[in-house]
């Protein structure tokens, strides 16, 4: 009894003391806005017949499916050719800087606004990965993942060195941003654009409101409670929506593998040989015929893909064998990436995977690419950038507490 | 083995619902009438003045010394306190529901879904679907082609009839040796028949709105694709009109691999559409 409250109490305190993860969090940040920028530009010779007002699914043929389904997709608000390509310039333009981390939570919202209408505009052209990415781009909102790896973080510490110095630090970029976006939401509601599913419009709303008031927090208050509160409970959602991500991953596994387990193919060992020889998915025929050639070797991964589907949930109890089965899942997406041709599903999958990489390789990762952008900045005559840091690692939290 | 798409399942599970395949494709019966009853959606209702200014995320800067603002609660004062624990409330039960939800989206018809099943589609559609039934429970083992050929209207006023281009196949040999085959390759035709199959009964005779939606789609994705082959010029040398597409698909079982003893049977079999007519230029799609 007192154990467990004791245990309850520790649980508290740790949500809500820092928003957890920040390496995690920003690796499928990273991973994300990759994937779907990579797609972008992939596709940026198809973009019309994807997703333009004249592709094969005309944007009447959308409107009529939007009307019943009340999906969200500003594409719908005007059926023009130079609205839509302003559209997936802006969807280009904020994937590649919420990779970057730049002004990161208004870039998060403008990034899922690009990923739900262009999918939900079309979405008898999607796949797996498509799915993957227009939840994703969702819960990202509600994180904190900018923390480690971002410009908003190298900025951060910019700031914090100068006022140590005794300057002033006032943010110009900030409101000017939140009044364009605040100016477009008024006028898009005006106009009644908003109609539809109410929950994306409400999510734009919150946003812009919270982030008002965390502008107010930091600059009126005298005491610095306001901000302290902000900043627990934005640390606090930070920590439930990871938790969803997470959540999220297993259930696609588990889903792919209990359901796997019911299916003949899968049972008699020769499931894997079929994708193979699908003419739609087998872009190296004779590779395929290699992997395949073998009856046992076939019947070996069937089943392991199914073991490690099922199991993976389970093994987050382990962190040794999380790791282990971790890095078998990624390898197999990269197999997948290549065999099967499907790069942005693979991407996709390796992004979802990596918030459960452990912190420490995490940590060495994000080493290695400061050093090589460091000597490829010195070749280019520029002075290195320090290595970011969170603020606080979480195993030091971790350990501190409870005393 | 996740790749996959639906689709592939949608021919093979006898017991599952064909229509519910497309992975971010909405399911209208459901959503039409999608009114939240009863629930908030995830996260968003109460969510708290959070959400950061995308200026700073990290602690607070803006005040003089560095205040950490990780020394947790025991930092507010008792109103402060009570404004985190409410938070944490409605987060913890956000989260929670949220992931119910999805469990009861994902997991097979059950005892819950059946008595709860409109709560559950109020909750996920339009933006939680999902479906991650990847080569499940069987990959397809059957190469489906699409094929599709036209009457052209020549010069003179005669009509002639093309023979059959074979899309698919373009599609594979597009796809062949591409390190990054593109949707247009990969998914447009594959699953617009997909869509086909799942809105028409075996007489072809399409299913509710969406039915008629997907002929649209179908006949102009194989308008987009004759032109791009040039079936009209093949046709009459030049000159000339579309007047009527046709399209077929043809089914052939993937040979089992060689040292399996299993026999199929390699024949292929057809399903026919009718004929259907096109549109003069400019009428297409946007109007129906």
């Amino acid at each position: 009894m007192n154990r467990f409250s004791l245990a309850v109490s520790r649980g508290i305190a740790r949500v809500t003391e820092a928003a957890l993860g920040p390496y995690q969090t920003a690796v499928i940040r990273i991973g994300f806005s990759a994937t779907w920028l990579l797609f972008l530009l992939r596709e940026l010779p198809h973009r019309s017949e994807l997703y333009g007002p004249d592709g094969p699914w005309s944007w009447g043929l959308a409107e009529q499916l939007i009307r019943a389904n009340e999906a969200f997709t500003v594409l719908m608000w005007s059926d023009g050719r130079i609205w839509f390509e302003i559209v997936y310039a802006l969807a280009i333009l904020s994937s590649a800087l919420l990779l970057l981390g730049w002004r990161t939570r208004t870039m998060s919202v403008v990034f899922m606004v690009g990923v739900l209408s262009l999918q939900n505009r079309s979405v008898f052209v999607g796949d797996g990965g498509d799915n993957v990415l227009h939840l994703m781009s969702v819960y990202l909102v509600f994180t904190r993942c900018a923390q480690v790896w971002s410009l908003d973080a190298r900025r951060a510490a910019r700031a914090r060195a100068a006022r140590e110095r005794g300057e002033r630090v006032t943010d110009r970029t900030g409101p000017a941003l939140w009044c364009v976006s605040g100016f477009v939401l008024i006028a898009v509601t005006l106009a009644g654009r908003m109609e539809g599913d109410w929950l994306i419009p409400a999510l734009l709303w919150t946003v812009w409101a919270a982030q008002a008031l965390w502008w107010l927090a930091g600059r009126r208050a005298t005491s610095g409670e306001p901000r302290i509160l902000l900043d627990v409970v934005a640390g606090i959602v930070h920590n439930g929506a990871l938790l969803v991500i997470m959540a999220e991953a297993c259930l696609i596994y588990a889903t792919a593998g209990w359901y796997k387990i019911q299916g003949s193919r899968w049972q008699d060992g020769t499931a894997v040989y079929y994708p193979l020889h699908l003419e739609y998915f087998s872009p190296w025929p004779a590779l395929a015929d290699l992997l395949s050639a073998s009856g046992t070797l076939v019947m070996l991964v069937t089943y392991g893909t199914v073991l490690v589907q099922v199991a993976f949930p389970f093994t987050l109890f382990n962190r040794r064998v999380k790791n282990v089965l971790l890095a078998l899942m990624i390898t197999e997406h990269a197999v997948i990436a290549v065999v099967l041709g499907l790069p942005f599903f693979s991407l996709a999958m390796i992004a979802a995977d990596a918030v459960f990489l452990p912190t420490s390789f995490l940590r060495r990762l994000g080493g290695w690419a400061s050093r090589a952008r460091d000597r490829l900045l010195r070749r280019g005559g520029r002075t290195p950038v320090p290595e970011q840091h969170a603020p606080e690692s979480p195993e030091t939290t971790h350990v501190g507490f409870g005393t | 083995m996740d790749a996959y798409d639906e689709g592939a399942n949608a021919r093979h599970g006898p017991d599952e619902p064909v229509g519910r395949s497309a992975p971010a494709d909405q399911v209208l019966s459901v959503a039409a009438s999608a009114e939240p009853l009863d629930q908030g959606p995830p996260l968003d209702q109460g969510l708290p003045p959070d959400q950061g200014l995308p200026p700073d995320q990290g602690p607070p800067l803006d005040q003089g010394p560095p205040v950490d603002p990780r020394s947790g609660i025991a930092a507010l004062s008792l109103p402060g306190q009570i404004v985190v624990v409410l938070a944490l409330a409605v987060v913890a039960v956000g989260v929670c529901v949220h992931l119910g939800m999805t469990f009861l989206h994902v997991a097979p018809t059950n005892t819950v879904t059946r008595e709860h099943g409109k709560a559950v589609d109020d909750w996920i559609y339009p933006e939680f679907e999902q479906n991650w039934k990847l080569f499940a429970p069987n990959p397809l083992q059957q190469n489906i082609s699409i094929q599709a050929r036209a009457e052209v209207r020549d010069g003179e006023g005669g009509t002639v009839t093309t023979g059959w281009y074979d899309l698919s196949a373009e599609d594979g040999r597009a796809i062949d040796g591409n390190l990054l085959p593109s949707h247009t390759q990969q998914n447009e035709l594959r699953r617009a028949w997909d869509f086909f199959l799942a809105t028409h009964d075996t007489e072809n005779r399409p299913v509710g709105l969406r039915g008629s939606l997907s002929e649209t789609y179908l006949r102009r994705i194989v308008e987009l694709r004759l032109d791009r082959d040039d079936a009209v010029r093949a046709a009459t040398g030049g000159g000339g009109a579309v007047e009527r597409v046709q399209v077929r698909s043809r089914t052939s079982n993937v040979p089992p691999p060689e040292w399996s003893r299993e026999k199929v049977s390699t024949t292929p079999s057809y399903r026919e559409l009718p004929w259907w007519p096109v549109p003069a230029a400019g009428a297409g799609g946007g109007a129906r």
